[in-house]
């Protein structure tokens, strides 16, 4: 066990992400895309979100970050309720990641990891553009993830696995403390799911906490100390990352049952 | 397969109600051809002469197609982000799609009586009338260009705290500009045959002079006015067909 497991394990330290009760507005079929999410994650832990497609995974990452509307239910990031007045307070700990990386492809590496600062500047100050101390950062941060010969090149013109290193440099320019990543492999080559998985790992090392949506068990088990099945909009499963095929069995099983019931 | 045949007695009785309406003279359209083909040969041949004029007054009608196309694309911008589901509130997209429509139900030609009768005629009548008009159109274009922005780019840039206006800048701007360009050179393409018929009311452009030839029945110079006219909209039309592909490159 190492020494942020150890922490994490602690009870005088409050989780990262608490969610309780938590019921989406948006629905799917005639039940809420979440129906009653309860989960804690804690800090230091590296967690995979796993499950069938629409079971609620990405919404359930969205609703962490404050991108879903709730109907009932409480968030809790760092102790901090995710309300829709404390928002901005909420999200301070969190960067995330989108599948493909959400990029803006026509402007260059360099400007898309300089979006990752908009938040501490007003619009008045980035309309002028941003400060030189923020484009050192930036470029450090492209140079710590390889792609510091990119910065000036629009991010159209990158692959996939390098768009993804881009999107990742602009989640670290909030330093944050919790990334969350929504499908952050899918779509790309083997090579680059690897260096994805592996800068994740990384960070993780260096005491963030991780939540990523991922879809394949092998990739969980390999980098996520946990994991997390939700199935129809509610947690089935949150345990060691590893034996991970023996519960998807035991909750597929569950559904199979429901067929035959039906 | 019953439907099916409801289906077309349905398109034969729209069709037939809608020609009753145009109260069609077969016997008048019989000797129509011998008309057709009297005036045709009327135009023919072109009078050259009058090429220095027609020349003048298309330069004005391109002078007021780009100014006019300028104005209205400058008023469109914030019309189109206020109308776009993914910017505005829905009260507010309300108000500016409602705008876009009272603007785009007006016909250019009412436009240019408008303005005629509050500037006087000529070419500021003309240049207003265009830029009214092209809200209309480039509103419309200019919001789906932004609707139809990667919803991650923009979501991604909210939870990194930016404000609306910071997403606009960064999120939205750079990802709808080339699109921007080339709707924008469209329109100026098209205004420049809208400026002609402007001229019919006397807002200025090569239209006006047009119109008088044919009412003193001086075609020669009507086809000089108008071979003049084809040669260039042609000419734009290839350089901004090369432009726009440009644009949609990058």
């Amino acid at each position: 066990m190492n020494e942020i497991e150890q922490l994490a394990e602690s009870d005088n330290i409050s989780p990262a992400i608490v969610c309780k009760q938590v019921v989406s507005q948006a629905k799917i079929g005639n039940r809420p895309v979440l129906d009653g999410i309860d989960c804690e994650i804690k800090r230091g832990e590296f967690v995979a979100i796993l499950g069938l497609n629409g079971a609620g995974k990405s919404s359930l990452l969205r609703s962490i970050a404050g991108l879903l509307p709730l109907k009932s239910g409480k968030i809790l990031i760092n102790d901090v309720a995710l309300t829709p007045d404390t928002l901005q307070q909420a999200r301070q700990p969190l960067a995330m990641l989108f599948q493909g990386g959400g990029l803006i492809p026509q402007l260059c590496a360099l400007d898309n990891v300089l979006c990752g600062k908009l938040g501490a500047f007003s619009g008045w100050q980035t309309l002028q553009g941003f400060p030189p101390s923020e484009r050192r950062n930036a470029l450090e941060l492209l140079d710590r993830l390889g792609m510091a010969e990119f910065a000036n090149q629009p991010t159209r013109q990158l692959s996939g696995g390098q768009q993804q290193r881009v999107a990742i440099a602009r989640a670290l320019m909030r330093s944050p403390q919790i990334l969350l990543a929504d499908e952050p492999v899918t779509g790309l080559d083997i090579l680059a799911i690897q260096q994805v998985m592996q800068i994740l790992a990384d960070l993780h090392r260096s005491g963030m906490t991780i939540v990523t949506v991922l879809h394949d068990l092998g990739l969980a088990s390999t980098y996520a100390q946990t994991a997390m099945i939700v199935d129809r909009g509610r947690v089935g499963y949150h345990g060691t990352s590893q034996n991970l095929g023996l519960e998807f069995d035991r909750l597929c099983g569950k559904v199979d049952q429901q067929l035959v019931k039906n | 397969m019953a439907v099916r045949i409801l289906i077309f007695l349905a398109i034969v009785g729209v069709y037939s109600w809608a020609w009753t309406g145009l109260q069609v003279d077969l016997k008048s359209l019989q000797d129509s051809g011998g008309n057709i083909a009297d005036f045709i040969s009327r135009l023919f041949p072109p009078d050259l002469s009058i090429l220095d004029v027609a020349w003048a007054k298309l330069l004005e009608t391109i002078q007021m197609s780009l100014w006019g196309t300028t104005i209205g694309a400058i008023i469109s911008l914030p019309i189109a982000i206020l109308s776009a589901n993914n910017l505005a509130p829905w009260w507010l997209r309300w108000l500016a799609n409602f705008l876009q429509n009272v603007v785009r139900s007006i016909p250019s030609i009412i436009l240019g009586l408008i303005f005629v009768a509050a500037t006087g005629l000529g070419a500021p009548a003309g240049t207003l009338a265009l830029g009214i008009y092209t809200i209309g159109y480039l509103g419309k274009f200019y919001q789906t260009a932004i609707e139809s922005v990667d919803r991650y780019s923009l979501e991604a840039l909210q939870v990194s705290g930016a404000s609306w206006f910071q997403i606009t800048q960064y999120g939205i701007m750079p990802q709808i500009m080339p699109l921007l360009w080339g709707y924008t050179l469209y329109m100026f393409e098209y205004n420049i045959r809208a400026a002609s018929v402007l001229g019919v009311v006397g807002a200025g452009g090569i239209g006006f002079e047009l119109v008088n030839y044919i009412r003193g029945f001086e075609y020669n110079k009507a086809t000089t006015m108008m071979l003049v006219l084809l040669v260039v909209v042609t000419a734009i039309d290839i350089i901004s067909t090369q432009l726009r592909r440009r644009l949609e490159q990058q």
